[in-house]
């Protein structure tokens, strides 16, 4: 009684105070707030699945349908998958919205791989009210807690007000930088109480915990330049934050400039059009022959946006043993993480490729590129002609790549899934334009292509975009069918049919004496699933009909399934068996 | 083996602990002693975390690595020379009638320990120290019965002429001193 007497007298003053008939302030609700925050941030696509923690939200997005394309997947993870997609293809965050609990979950391995390709994603989960926190309510999953690994940042939002900071924060973290996956979980309470302030949006600029360096220091670019200028057997590795940083033409310009020979890791590939005279090649397990015995060679290696994954190492306690390592990075943990950097240069690719371009002096090192073209005439000897000229069994992977890549000018967006024919789509497609292949490269995630297809297709859809997928692959995720046909989307799906999981059928060969332990698949009739979801296809399995086959499906109007029933056993090479170094790469 | 004393500096956040952590156990590196506390900057939270390893060159890379963390402003790792560091240990020693005497005097002087709690039949000694101290003075209790002893982690600071935050990203700080 004592408190509600002591508190009258400034409540009475306060009513006293405002004028007589001033309205009463509406404050919208978090939901209301995030939809604001969203279109502030100039996001016009959403990839999403609703739930019960979600609904406040989707309930608001049906207020904004006009402004926010919003996507009905079939499965979380495929709106995480179109996501990256869509991503990868406009360099700007892919949103996710999903409920709590097994919508959360179904997103996991999307945000994993965003992680590890360092995708900007930005994933919106619902979570069970506030007062249900920790009470193990219905469909409620510790989503902050399972996803702080494999998130750049996530953050729990249990109050409407957190809204637009956290959620420009989490823009901002998604985008620069590094990019990278956040996950903001928003409990249904945060997004149906109304904000107790009006709604204001800051676009976040920079945090005092947080500061990646874009612009390099002029002492370690001039250290880089000095080695470069001075290397006798110089050679550049070109990765992912090439084309992250979209400096394709600063690296055009260096390497034309400075005479050294490009080779690209999987996803650095299509940073430099294949055709172009100093491009060697891919790096890694099954990347081409001269690049990765030419590691051995050089002298100074020129490592840019790239990690040194094992999978382009080998053995990473023998690789490049003789070479002095400039390692451009954004990311600064990378540095020393797995080769040691003599002269480590931290900042964005573009920024540090225009530090050096003046700093750098004309060269021409014909003698030491034209090494590598020695390399190339025997893997096209050894391997690339005989898989391109066999006119005898069933159609080869690489002939469907090979043909696919005359017949679009090198110049579509390729999607691949995880296997062998993404091995064989990278060794046999011509790349022409940057930034065109998105696969799945760190995680190496099956079920990747059909939904990235489609965000890829949504984000670039001036471009054509053809899906490579294995039988495998596609049965993990090829529910998203509904969603292309459903959304009008024009994107091409390739299935190269082995009736294997071929990838580890061709390890199970090489070094498991043919063992092969459950690899074998009994396929579905792929077409009429297709048709089932109202998409148009059909099979090839005949080497005469494959150019009509394909000459059909890129011109088809809408989406389509070209199944092609493949070599059953066949093996990708070159390939450096794993824990092998890069030189005992083998050829057959 | 080497001892590596780990200061992190981080905003004071929900979940933070088990970020950091995590970045430990997927390296599989054993946490000796951690503690955390605000500094004398509001809002952020400063960890001492004590482990031991053979190689300088991995304790770099996890360094490298939770810096990357977003919350986190600042990573410095020390050698054990490098820092002024101690820890507080609690001692409660049974001391029932009849039972041997405690030499207050050498607990005090020779070991620089207090008795801080007087029970009906117990002890508590609270003795600040490295763990080599602590440890030396553990064995001088033995000879009583130590019915329960507890340490806390490592709280250390660096023999440089700034404090560490100093170190820290210039912004407007709320000081509480």
């Amino acid at each position: 009684m004592e408190a509600i007497a002591s508190i009258k007298p400034e409540t009475a003053h306060a009513v006293d105070a405002a004028p007589a008939l001033a309205p009463a302030p509406t404050y919208i609700n978090g939901s209301h707030a995030l939809m604001k925050a969203l279109l502030a941030e100039g996001v016009d696509t959403i990839f999403g699945y609703p739930g019960g923690a979600i609904m406040p939200v989707y309930d608001a997005l049906y207020d904004y349908q006009d402004q926010i394309n919003h996507i009905l997947v079939r499965h979380e993870q495929g709106a995480g998958h179109a996501a990256q997609g869509y991503a990868r293809v406009t360099g700007r965050a892919g949103i996710c919205l999903v409920t709590s609990g097994p919508g959360a979950t179904n997103l996991v391995t999307a945000i994993a791989d965003a992680l590890i390709d360092s995708t900007p994603l930005v994933c919106i989960v619902g979570q069970v009210g506030k007062k249900l926190l920790g009470t193990d309510a219905f469909q409620e999953a510790d989503v902050m807690g399972v996803t702080m690994p494999i998130t750049k940042w996530n953050y729990q939002i249990t109050d409407a007000d957190e809204v637009p900071e956290i959620l420009s924060k989490a823009f901002y973290i998604a985008q620069s930088g590094r990019p990278g996956p956040v996950l903001i979980d928003m409990t249904k309470s945060a997004q149906l109480e109304l904000m107790t302030k009006p709604y204001v949006y800051q676009r976040c600029q920079s945090l005092v915990s947080y500061r990646p360096r874009r612009i390099p220091k002029q002492e370690q670019v001039e250290t880089a330049a000095s080695l470069i200028n001075s290397a006798k057997r110089p050679y550049i590795f070109a990765g992912h934050g090439v084309q992250i940083a979209k400096a394709e033409a600063e690296l055009i310009e260096f390497a034309e400039k400075t005479g050294i020979p490009v080779a690209t890791t999987l996803l650095g590939q299509s940073t430099i059009s294949t055709n172009h005279p100093l491009y060697v090649g891919w790096l890694g397990m099954h990347g081409n022959y001269g690049p990765n015995v030419m590691t051995d060679q050089a002298d100074v290696i020129i490592a840019i946006g790239m990690r040194f994954d094992d999978r382009v190492t080998g053995d990473a306690s023998k690789y490049i043993k003789q070479a002095k390592v400039i390692h451009i990075e954004i990311d600064p943990s990378e540095i020393d993480k797995i080769i040691r950097a003599d002269a480590p240069v931290v900042g964005d690719a573009k920024e540090v490729l225009k530090a050096l371009l003046p700093l750098v002096k004309p060269n021409d090192h014909t003698v030491w590129r034209n090494e590598f073209r020695k390399y190339d005439a025997i893997e096209n000897e050894t391997i690339t002609v005989p898989e391109l000229t066999s006119l005898d069994g069933k159609i080869r992977m690489a002939e469907v790549i090979d043909m696919l890549s005359k017949k679009t000018k090198g110049e579509a967006i390729l999607v691949t899934d995880v296997g062998q024919h993404q091995m064989m789509a990278s060794r046999y497609y011509q790349f022409r334009k940057p930034n065109s292949l998105v696969t799945s490269g760190g995680m190496g995630t099956m079920g990747f292509a059909l939904p990235a297809a489609f965000g890829a297709q949504v984000g670039a859809p001036d471009r054509q975009v053809v899906a490579i997928i294995g039988d495998g692959c596609f049965q993990m995720t090829l529910q998203e069918l509904g969603t292309i046909v459903q959304n009008k989307q024009p994107v091409k799906a390739i299935i190269l049919n082995n009736n294997f999981l071929g990838m580890v059928r061709q390890w199970q060969q090489l070094f498991h004496e043919r063992r092969y332990s459950f690899v074998e698949l009994q396929n579905p009739d792929f077409i009429t699933i297709a048709r089932g979801f109202g998409m148009d296809g059909q099979t090839c399995d005949q080497r005469d009909n494959l150019s009509d086959a394909l000459d059909t499906l890129l011109a088809h109007e809408g989406p389509f399934l070209l199944e092609v029933i493949v070599e059953k056993e066949e093996n990708v090479f070159p390939m450096v068996p794993a824990g092998a170094s890069v030189s005992q790469i083998r050829l057959k | 083996m080497t001892t590596y004393t780990i200061c992190i500096f981080t905003e004071n956040t929900i979940g933070l602990l088990n970020r950091i952590t995590i970045i430990f156990t997927r390296r599989r590196i054993n946490i000796e002693s951690l503690t955390v506390s605000e500094t004398e900057r509001k809002g952020v939270s400063r960890f001492t975390i004590v482990i031991k390893h053979e190689s300088r060159e991995e304790v770099e890379k996890l360094v490298r690595q939770i810096r990357k963390i977003v919350e986190v402003m600042a990573v410095f790792g020390y050698l054990n020379d490098e820092i002024v560091y101690n820890e507080i240990a609690l001692f409660k020693i049974s001391t029932p009638l009849g039972s041997k005497s405690l030499d207050v005097e050498t607990i005090n002087k020779e070991y620089k320990a207090w008795v801080v709690y007087w029970g009906l039949d117990y002890v508590v000694i609270e003795k600040t120290g490295n763990d080599t101290e602590i440890f030396e003075f553990f064995g001088y209790l033995k000879k009583y019965e130590i019915l329960e002893f507890v340490r806390s982690g490592r709280v250390a600071v660096g023999k440089t002429e700034k404090g560490l935050v100093e170190y820290l990203p210039e912004s407007e700080w709320a000081y509480y001193l």
